[in-house]
């Protein structure tokens, strides 16, 4: 087991693309790191150098204690997951597993029983002499991963491992390699660009954007305490509501909306006290914005439905917000078909209202997130 | 509710298609070979027959008798297997390079690979006829290796980026981190998985060498003629040994119908590589 630290780390590739900016952070020993962000962010591009599948351009990579930036991928004590997989097609499950044992010289008879503790972890045992090909995804899956803990390498790096399974598989493996993880206590770099993923896996995640690191931290915090607003919004799903508004001494001005942030929110961020007629960003999450005839509160807006879905726990109301709606800057990001101006809210099942309605809207004030509109950065 | 099975006009429409298909090209086989049995007299016959009035076997014990045909087909077998061998030794890992780590230049030269085999194998005779007798290498059997290897690796290198094209990256990536290096990652891995597209050059690389007629002719005399040329000399100025010419032609065509039924698995394997997701 090793620890990995990641210093002004660079990727430029030959056509000029940069693709990394100065990544630096340490993943501790042990822990599970997930790498989230969009298409095209980098994630995968920072997990292959670590695997020593991509060259650094510049900056330094140490696992352990060791310098690894030339060092070829086999030296590096590390296993991967694949995407695909990656199994041996011509291979059986057993040897499959057994391969890198037997390429790191292991003697037969405990390559035999190592692989038979990786099956009997993974519930392979009865698939062992099976090819590849006649194995289901998930199998499949398990086979990988069988592949990467049989070594009981340094760290674990996994390239979006379930995004091939079908939903219900998905939730289910994700809960499997989570606690596979915690059991072995091996530090596992995962990637993903799901943020459900991310946030219910990791110890910490690492949200990335353009090559560009926006925020390491633990998923509460990236919850609760983003640092710009697109963390604010690529974390959580219906994402955060972002919105222009005008603060003016204690009043928030949201399009025809007017109403009084507590004090408390100005103890947290000393930084919007005094403020008189200032443009801000602010961000509402769908879970702070409730049917005010269920949940009154100080702080109300109407605005008019333009959608209702109903999940039965919960319904997530679209609502027509009339002031200026902010992009996150999220590439993957789907519009709202209903209204560029939608806003989402996450009701009880127990509101009445329906589309068409004016809905008279409960903001959870205390719970607002302000942004700077030039630099985009979470004022505190 | 059973249905009663119902007349599937398409289907017999295809299969009579492609009955018409395989007959258009096995006739002149089926041809050769019907009159390769026919006694020699009735090889000329005018009109001339399609069948045998009498099944001999004649023809095919003068070509045996013959003291250059044994000969022929020995440098033939051997200059098809070194040929086939070098071919492939260069061409797979070449193909694998160009494919897998793709930059500008391995666009370039397999673009130039295609385009080798645009240029008339006639008008690379007289250089290589040239190249040849400047290195000593004229009638010799390495000389006609060179000579086939250079017509057959554009051809397997081809075949081979095609096969290598359906081979996912990963599959190197995730031996070179089971702690192969990128050569044994090659070994191990990659070439077992590319054992049908392997059978099907090697095939086609080992036909092209076999049936190639003009190096052989122009770089060749006596003692390493191969098999076509002395096929075709039984036109010689004292007539034409139609009898004993299909017979050397179709024991000449034996192997390479043994080959491919024995490699059939292997070739219907690789042809429809990566044509289903596995």
């Amino acid at each position: 087991m090793a620890g990995i630290e990641l210093r002004n780390i660079n990727k430029v590739y030959g056509n000029s693309f940069h693709a990394l900016h100065d990544l630096s952070f340490d993943i501790r020993d042990g822990e599970f790191m997930v790498f989230v962000g969009p298409s095209g962010c980098g994630k995968s591009t920072a997990l292959r150098m670590i695997a020593g599948l991509e060259s650094i351009t510049s900056g330094e990579l140490t696992i352990g204690d060791r310098l690894v930036n030339d060092v070829d991928p086999k030296d590096r004590d590390i296993a991967m997951v694949f995407q695909s997989y990656a199994l041996y097609p011509h291979k059986t499950v057993r040897e499959n597993i057994a391969f890198p044992l037997l390429m790191a010289g292991l003697p037969k008879t405990e390559i035999a029983s190592r692989v038979d503790e990786a099956a009997r972890i993974l519930e392979l045992t009865t698939l062992l002499d099976r090819r590849p090909a006649l194995l289901s995804g998930g199998q499949r899956q398990r086979v990988a991963m069988g592949r990467a803990i049989v070594r009981k390498p340094a760290a674990f790096l996994m390239d979006e491992p379930l995004s091939n399974l079908d939903a219900k598989l998905r939730v289910q493996m994700r809960a499997e390699i989570a606690s596979l993880q915690r059991k072995l206590n091996v530090t596992t770099i995962y990637v993903t660009h799901d943020q459900v993923e991310a946030m219910t896996m990791g110890d910490r995640v690492a949200v990335m954007k353009g090559g560009v690191l926006q925020q390491v931290d633990t998923p509460q915090n990236l919850y609760n305490r983003p640092d710009n607003i697109f963390v604010a919004a690529f974390i959580g799903s219906p994402s955060m509501n972002l919105y222009e508004a005008v603060l003016n001494g204690r009043t928030l001005t949201l399009g025809s909306n007017l109403f009084e942030i507590p004090d408390r929110v100005f103890e947290c961020r000393p930084l919007l006290n005094g403020v008189s007629n200032r443009q801000v960003i602010v961000g509402i999450r769908p879970e702070h914005m409730n049917d005010a005839a269920i949940r009154p509160s100080s702080a109300e807006i109407s605005a008019p439905v333009t959608l209702v879905e109903a999940l039965g726990s919960e319904s997530m109301v679209h609502l027509n917000i009339d002031a200026p709606r902010v992009n996150a800057g999220d590439p993957d990001a789907v519009a709202d078909i209903s209204d560029e101006k939608a806003a989402v809210a996450r009701f009880s099942p127990k509101s009445t209202v329906r589309t068409g309605d004016i809905a008279r809207i409960a903001v959870d004030a205390e719970e607002l997130h302000f942004f700077e509109p030039d630099t985009r950065t979470s004022i505190w | 509710m059973h249905s009663a099975p119902r007349l599937n006009v398409s289907a017999i429409l295809i299969n009579a298609a492609a009955l018409v298909l395989v007959l258009s090209y096995a006739l002149p086989y089926i041809y050769l070979l019907m009159t390769s049995i026919k006694p020699a007299a009735d090889v000329q016959q005018i009109p001339p027959s399609f069948f045998p009035a009498v099944v001999s076997f004649e023809n095919f014990r003068e070509v045996m008798r013959s003291s250059t045909l044994p000969r022929a087909f020995i440098n033939s077998l051997i200059v098809a297997v070194l040929t086939t061998a070098l071919s492939l030794s260069v061409a797979v890992p070449a193909a694998y390079v160009a494919t897998q780590y793709r930059r500008r230049i391995t666009t370039i030269f397999l673009l130039f690979a295609l385009v080798t085999r645009m240029v008339p194998s006639v008008a690379l005779g007289v250089p290589l006829f040239q190249l040849l007798k400047s290195l000593g290498l004229l009638d010799t059997i390495p000389g006609l290796v060179l000579a086939h290897t250079s017509a057959a690796v554009p051809l397997a290198l081809l075949l081979m980026s095609a096969f290598f094209e359906g081979i996912p990256k990963e599959l190197e990536e995730a031996a070179r981190m089971d702690g192969c290096t990128r050569f044994q990652a090659f070994r191990k891995i990659v070439l077992p998985v590319m054992t049908g597209g392997i059978a099907v050059t090697a095939l086609f690389t080992f036909i092209t060498s076999w049936n190639e007629f003009l190096y052989a002719l122009l770089l060749t005399s006596e003692a390493t003629k191969t098999a076509p040329i002395v096929i075709a000399e039984y036109n010689s100025v004292y007539g034409l040994a139609w009898g004993a010419m299909t017979a050397a032609a179709v024991l000449y065509s034996l192997p390479v119908i043994i080959v491919t039924l024995a490699l059939q698995k292997q070739i219907v394997g690789g042809l429809t590589f990566g044509a289903v997701k596995g």
